[in-house]
């Protein structure tokens, strides 16, 4: 027979299944969501940098002029550096839909892939492509527009078109990896080729290589190191009659994105945290709430000479059933959602995802937190409750309480002008005070960060419109070489729906570190100092004005890889073989710090310095009509290509506004949805224990609603006294939710700023989330504190009644 | 002992008396072949068997009988706390069992008095506040007028002293006087009281039968459990429950149902 | 009126000055004022007095389910005023049979398992013979068709016979009941007074609050309280008692 004590746990568990249904809802869907947070978060830090590391990326790239095997199995030998690779690059366009045309990056491989430097993961189709064919980047397979075992049209600087079959799909780790690039999230479309392709291309040029790829022995994240080794391979290639053109180095786990992840575990990191704080609360809530009503039998207990260990024992009994019944269902479904969630974030942030897999701490943490926190939660009151006098616990009335009513108390007792069914509500809201600020504390924290992510993702969204204030021109046009800027401006005004053309000056220029050596390369945009068609977004400092001479704006790429610029210092550049001067005037806010080094002077300046008066590459134009569509843009582009095409100027590339400004966003479009996954976690953590506090809450009331039928309450009175209690509670916890979303989204909001721009945010603020979580509290609590009522009214009044 | 309709007084004839004959008064509450099974894991229990009882306006009846002979579920069947399990109640004309459970608990704060075995007080509520209830639940008397009658009330069972004490902080006995008091609030026509002695010594108990007597003389009917049988035989009539059945049903002396 | 009557026998009870002052909300009221009393083992004590005059606090002291604001209680030896709530405990559970004005059962178990759960907890527990034991408790209050029902399935006048049998289970040798035949009818109260009597004849001590009047002339001792004090007591020495009773049987 199973000892009566044992049975009472049982009792209480399925003789009041809702509850415990309830109470075990709430202490899963918390654990649910730490599973969740720590499994991202364990897997995208890991993956990145493992995965990086595993495609064996290369350490120092060297652009160089033409060079050939001979040279690199040379270099093999210099000093530090282990494995040493040639190959060969070379930018195009492809054409994406008919007429249309974007630009394409290729590599060309061997073809039997003895490649070790960069290896790329076969995703769909085959590796290596054959001759004639070409194996697409995932990342921006969209924009090319076909299928494998489809045609695309290449465009080559020459303008000479070649078809060539798309075969495959592979991820490349690397994409985006180099400073003086522009970054992963601005990288075009990446394409590999076989030599022999190349050949086939480029028909006026022998196969040579123009690009180095090296990997160091020993530390490979050493920048210094690896700048070391880079400058004795330079001294070596130079020395054997090279020419090196530029030089990038990056660590072993320094994926491209990684700064981009750091951002997104910074805020993983902090909504763990809050959700963990958010999820301790709703345990402790809801434990409070259930032994709370169980104090009288705990006194009763105490009568029948129950000594404190064997309450204890009694009562952690039954709560370990119910934290390991949700430490049993949390864990499985935080695993699936969790791996479900990476895929998709994978993509975006090219990812090299492993794949699921068994994250020991994960689970410790999880089974931990449903073990533990229930039972420290339920210690304080069932210590309390076997420390009061066992009269106090059966009566339910603490002298202690009894003793010093404090003013809210006396105050809540001399309320009147309200009814009596009212002040029952209102009184038994603030019966126990203890209990409702922990309710409150844990819905309001939980609307707090339901509304702060809304908040968060407006900020983002807002940044996004911000950065398309780089990208005014409607269509870019890129020449194959320098024009005169008045004969562009010619043949483009008088083009219909042309309104406004501005020459841009463009340059890559090489930086020149402070002890004479090169450093990083670094893209520079030169728009007429009245340019209309940058609006900046400034961190620090000022946009380069008019009367200026050789000044600079540098992105925030700048700010965390050299700190110790200042606006004011001076940065040397090297431009077209010549060092020159620059001063910086201040810092801009771009596409985040995991683009590349990029800075804005004015076209007068560079000119001064190149020496080229007149002419110009690229041009920025507008339309006549204000706010055209992305198929306009396109459209005008295509007319401007056939007008250059007309009079036998070469075209490079055409882009529209919105594309570039569309690509520069994409990676923040990828974190305002996560921002959104994650705020919907946290709503479902917020509902459901609102939900579980509520009903728990009426659930104590089941008595007093018999009593209340018993002498005269109808439906409407007793809705009306349990909605108000309900709605007073949520209603209270919405108004300090509010207070609180104010710190937590700037919390947020700054420390997803910090890590992807290095400065904090301008925090913008969204009705959304607010009136969101209103209207989920109202309709929660509403909902929450009828259905128990409705069961408690449709229990006889005698069932109620009968036991005293 | 008396079978149950030869008692019956001649002008206590309740309506469905065979002979025929035509009623002199129209029963207040009239019990029709009532049955009561509670289903329980341990079985079946009859609770009630075949109940046939009226009762008249302005009657102070007695229910006697053995612990757990039936006298609370016989009671719980006239205020439509549970329901029979087979049988109808009719109390003023009214079918009680057709009522929504909304519609019979307005009805019941009107026209019922209920004095619990267990006294029910709301422990949120001061004893005053406990009194004041019914009357706002049900909207009776003017809302300024209610807290001095719940005083009166109190005072009557002797407790104005404690009106602001909440129920856990007075005596069994006190609380079950203050749920006579509030079972007094709406002035309702019957009152129905499960043992509302059972906690009080024998001079607080005097005391409230004489308000019992009271409520009487001003034409209220009101029908009591009780396990003194003193008190019982005081009462107008007395029915008596043995194992569910009623044995007994018989008035107490003379010319009090005048 | 303290005074021992017979030296050679100490007390089982012992209470000195015993004052009790309920906090109620900055209005306290001082339910004992200083009550002195000492009960000897064998002695079957009826207390009595009006609603509210004191007798329920009298009984939570001496069971130790409240504490004293002021004075001395010794109960069996046991300095109850200068234990803290968890030995408070083991001792009421070992020593005394407590039942209350309401009774207090564990609403989710059943009735037996309701008697069972004082051996379980802190008596000699062993599954079948504790079971067997309250069966014949429960038979003795007449419930035993009733064991498996939970105590919301039964009668108030049930309920309290349930409070009783389970004061009863680990066969303490001090019994402190709150009205215990309140809800009763006379047959039934009747019953317990005769259970009561028999366990007063093995030697056991009970101690019984009622209001009924001939219960409790039939008791050795009647005690009166009034105000919180105790106004009236027929102490006689437990010999001369013990020798009524026997003729009264
Ligand atoms: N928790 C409390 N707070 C304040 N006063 C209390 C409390 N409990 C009891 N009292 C008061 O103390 C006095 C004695 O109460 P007690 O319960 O001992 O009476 P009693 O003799 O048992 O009465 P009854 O026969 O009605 O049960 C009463 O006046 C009561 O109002
Ligand atoms: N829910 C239930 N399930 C099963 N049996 C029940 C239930 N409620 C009551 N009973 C049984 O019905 C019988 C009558 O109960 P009732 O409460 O009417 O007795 P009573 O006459 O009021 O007794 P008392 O004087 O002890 O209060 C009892 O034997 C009781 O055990
Ligand atoms: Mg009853
Ligand atoms: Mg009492």
């Amino acid at each position: 027979m199973v000892r009566p004590r044992v049975r009472k746990i049982l009792a209480d568990l399925w003789g009041n299944r809702m509850r415990s249904l309830l109470v075990i809802a709430s202490i899963t869907v918390g654990l649910f969501a730490i599973g969740v947070i720590a499994t991202l978060h364990r897997v995208m830090t890991e993956d990145l940098r493992l995965g990086y590391a595993a495609a064996n990326p290369p350490n120092i790239r060297i652009v160089a002029a033409p060079f050939d095997q001979g040279l690199v199995d040379h270099l093999k030998k210099v000093e530090g550096v282990r494995q040493a690779e040639g190959l060969r690059g070379f930018d195009a366009r492809l054409e994406s839909r008919p007429g249309e045309w974007i630009g394409i990056e290729f590599k060309a491989v061997p073809q039997d892939e003895t490649r070790q430097i960069a290896q790329v993961r076969l995703v769909e189709g085959k590796w290596p492509p054959g001759d004639r064919e070409v194996v697409i980047e995932q990342y921006k397979i969209a924009d090319v527009n076909a299928q494998i075992g489809e045609w695309i049209t290449i465009e080559l600087p020459s303008g000479k078109r070649r078809p060539l079959k798309v075969v495959g799909v592979v991820s490349d780790q690397t994409v985006g990896a180099f400073a003086s690039g522009p970054g992963f999230f601005l990288a075009p479309v990446q394409g590999y080729v076989n030599q022999e392709t190349v050949e086939w291309l480029q028909q006026d040029l022998p196969y040579t290589y123009n690009m180095l790829y090296i990997t160091v022995d020993g530390d490979s994240n050493d920048e210094t190191r690896l700048w070391e080794v880079a400058n004795r391979v330079r001294d070596e290639m130079e020395h054997a009659g090279g020419t090196v053109i530029n030089i990038a180095v990056r660590g072993s786990y320094d994926h491209p994105n990684r700064r981009y992840l750091e951002a997104l575990a910074i805020v993983l990191v902090l909504l763990g945290f809050l959700i963990v704080f958010l999820s301790g609360f709703l345990i402790t809530n809801t434990m409070q709430a259930i032994i709370q009503q169980q104090i009288q039998q705990i006194g009763i207990l105490k009568t029948l000479g129950s000594r404190r260990y064997q309450i204890i024992l009694l009562y952690m009994g039954l709560i370990l059933v119910f934290g390991a019944i949700a430490a049993l269902t949390a864990a499985p479904l935080a695993y699936r959602v969790a791996f479900q969630r990476v895929v998709p974030l994978a993509k975006t942030i090219n990812m090299a995802y492993r794949g699921p897999r068994f994250l020991p701490h994960v689970i410790l943490l999880q089974v931990g937190m449903g073990l533990l926190v229930p039972q420290l939660a339920a210690l304080a009151p069932i210590l309390q409750g076997s420390r009061i006098s066992v009269r106090e616990a059966l009566s339910g009335v603490r002298e202690s309480q009894q003793g010093r009513r404090g003013w809210f108390d006396r105050m809540i007792l001399r309320l009147r002008g309200f009814s009596r069914p009212t002040l029952i509500s209102i009184r038994n809201t603030f019966r126990r005070k203890g209990r409702l600020l922990l309710t409150l504390t844990t819905l309001s924290l939980g609307g707090a960060i339901f509304i702060a992510t809304f908040n968060v993702q407006v900020s983002m969204d807002r940044y996004v419109d911000m950065v398309s204030r780089y990208f005014l021109a409607d269509v870019n046009l890129t020449l194959a070489r320098p024009e005169r800027v008045l004969e562009i401006n010619q043949v483009l005004s008088d083009l219909p729906g042309v309104a406004y053309v501005e020459a841009w000056g463009t340059a890559r220029s090489e930086m020149i570190l402070p002890d004479g050596a090169t450093g990083e390369n670094v893209q520079l945009l030169a728009p007429p100092v009245d340019s209309r068609l940058v609006d900046p977004v400034m961190i620090e400092g000022r946009w380069v004005k008019s009367g200026d001479q050789n000044a600079i704006v540098l992105n925030e790429r700048f700010m965390s890889d050299f700190p110790n610029l200042r606006v004011g210092d001076v940065l040397r550049l090297r431009l077209n073989g010549k060092e020159t001067d620059w001063i910086i005037v201040g810092y801009f806010q771009l596409a985040g710090r995991s683009s590349g080094l990029l800075a804005y002077t004015s076209r007068e300046s560079l000119l001064r310095v190149i020496n080229q008066p007149d002419k110009a590459m690229t041009y920025r134009i507008v339309a006549e009509g204000k706010d055209l569509s992305k198929e306009e843009q396109e459209a005008l582009g295509r007319a401007i290509e056939a007008r250059m095409a007309a009079r036998g100027i070469r075209v490079l590339d055409v882009t529209t506004g919105s594309y570039l400004s569309s690509s520069a966003a994409q990676g923040f479009a990828a974190l305002t949805g996560f921002l959104l996954f994650l705020a919907s976690l946290t709503a479902l953590v917020g509902s459901i224990g609102l939900t579980g506090a509520m009903s728990l809450n009426v659930m104590e009331r089941t008595r007093e609603i018999g009593i209340l039928r018993a002498i005269g309450a109808t439906n409407r009175i007793l809705l009306k006294l349990i909605l108000t209690e309900g709605m007073l509670i949520g209603f209270l916890s919405w108004i300090i939710a509010v207070l609180a979303a104010f710190p937590i989204s700037k919390l947020l909001s700054d420390s997803i700023s910090q890590a992807l721009f290095g400065n904090p945010s301008t925090l913008a603020y969204t009705p959304t989330g607010f009136l969101l979580w209103l209207g989920a509290v109202l309709i929660l609590s509403a909902l929450a504190s009828i259905l128990p009522a409705r069961n408690a009214a449709r229990l006889t009044i005698r069932e109620v009644l009968a036991y005293e | 002992m008396p079978n149950v309709a030869d008692t019956l007084s001649p002008q206590n004839v309740p309506s469905n008396n065979p002979s025929g004959q035509i009623p002199l008064r129209q029963p207040l509450v009239e019990m029709r072949q009532i049955y009561k099974t509670f289903k329980s894991p341990a079985g079946e229990f009859t609770a009630l068997k075949n109940i046939n009882a009226c009762f008249y306006r302005g009657e102070f009846v007695s229910v006697v009988g053995k612990s757990g002979s039936g006298k609370s579920t016989l009671v719980n069947m006239i205020t439509g706390i549970d329901r029979p399990t087979s049988g109808s109640v009719y109390v003023d004309g009214v079918c009680i069992q057709e009522l929504g459970e909304s519609a019979m608990s307005a009805w019941r704060g009107r026209n019922l008095g209920i004095v619990f075995q267990f006294y029910q007080l709301l422990p949120m509520l001061s004893l005053l506040e406990n009194v004041v209830l019914p009357m706002d639940l049900c909207d009776r008397f003017p809302p300024t007028e209610r807290e001095e009658r719940a005083r009166a009330l109190l005072r009557l069972v002797g407790l104005e002293d404690y009106a602001d004490q909440l129920p856990a902080e007075v005596s069994g006995g006190q609380q079950q006087s203050a749920a006579i008091a509030r079972a007094l609030a709406n002035d309702p026509p019957i009152l129905i009281a499960d043992e509302p002695t059972g906690n009080l010594d024998s001079r607080t108990a005097e005391a409230v039968f004489d308000i019992f007597i009271g409520l009487r003389e001003q034409g209220k009917t009101i029908l009591m459990v009780t396990h003194d049988r003193s008190l019982a035989q005081r009462a107008d009539r007395m029915l008596e429950i043995a194992d569910g059945v009623l044995i007994s049903d018989r008035l107490n002396g003379e010319g009090s149902l005048s | 009126m303290d005074s021992p009557a017979l030296p050679d026998r100490q007390p089982i009870i012992r209470a000195r000055q015993v004052v009790k002052v309920y906090p109620a909300g900055g209005r306290p009221v001082q339910a004992l004022k200083g009550v002195n009393l000492d009960v000897y083992a064998g002695e079957f004590v009826a207390i009595q007095g009006k609603s509210g005059a004191g007798k329920t606090t009298l009984v939570q002291i001496l069971t130790g389910v409240d504490r004293l604001t002021g004075g001395e209680v010794w109960v069996d030896g046991a300095a109850l005023h200068r234990f803290d709530e968890n030995q408070l405990a083991f001792w009421r559970g070992r020593n005394v049979g407590v039942i209350f004005q309401s009774f207090y059962l564990m609403p989710t178990l059943s009735i037996l398992d309701n008697v069972v759960l004082p051996i379980d907890l802190c008596g000699d527990y062993h599954p079948r013979r504790s079971r067997e034991l309250a069966l014949e408790l429960l038979r003795q209050v007449g419930l035993e068709e009733h064991a498996y029902k939970l105590p919301s399935q039964i009668s108030g006048g049930q309920q309290q016979r349930v409070a009783i049998a389970r004061a009863l289970a680990n066969d303490p040798p001090l019994i402190i009941a709150d009205e215990p035949t309140g809800r009763l009818d006379s047959v039934n109260a009747e019953n317990i007074f005769q259970i009561f009597q028999s366990l007063v004849n093995g030697g056991k001590t009970v101690l019984m609050v009622t209001h009924d009047e001939g219960l409790a002339s039939r008791a050795s001792r009647r005690l009166i309280l009034a105000d919180g004090e105790i106004v009236a007591d027929d102490f006689v020495p437990i010999s001369v008692s013990e020798a009524t009773n026997k003729t009264d049987d």
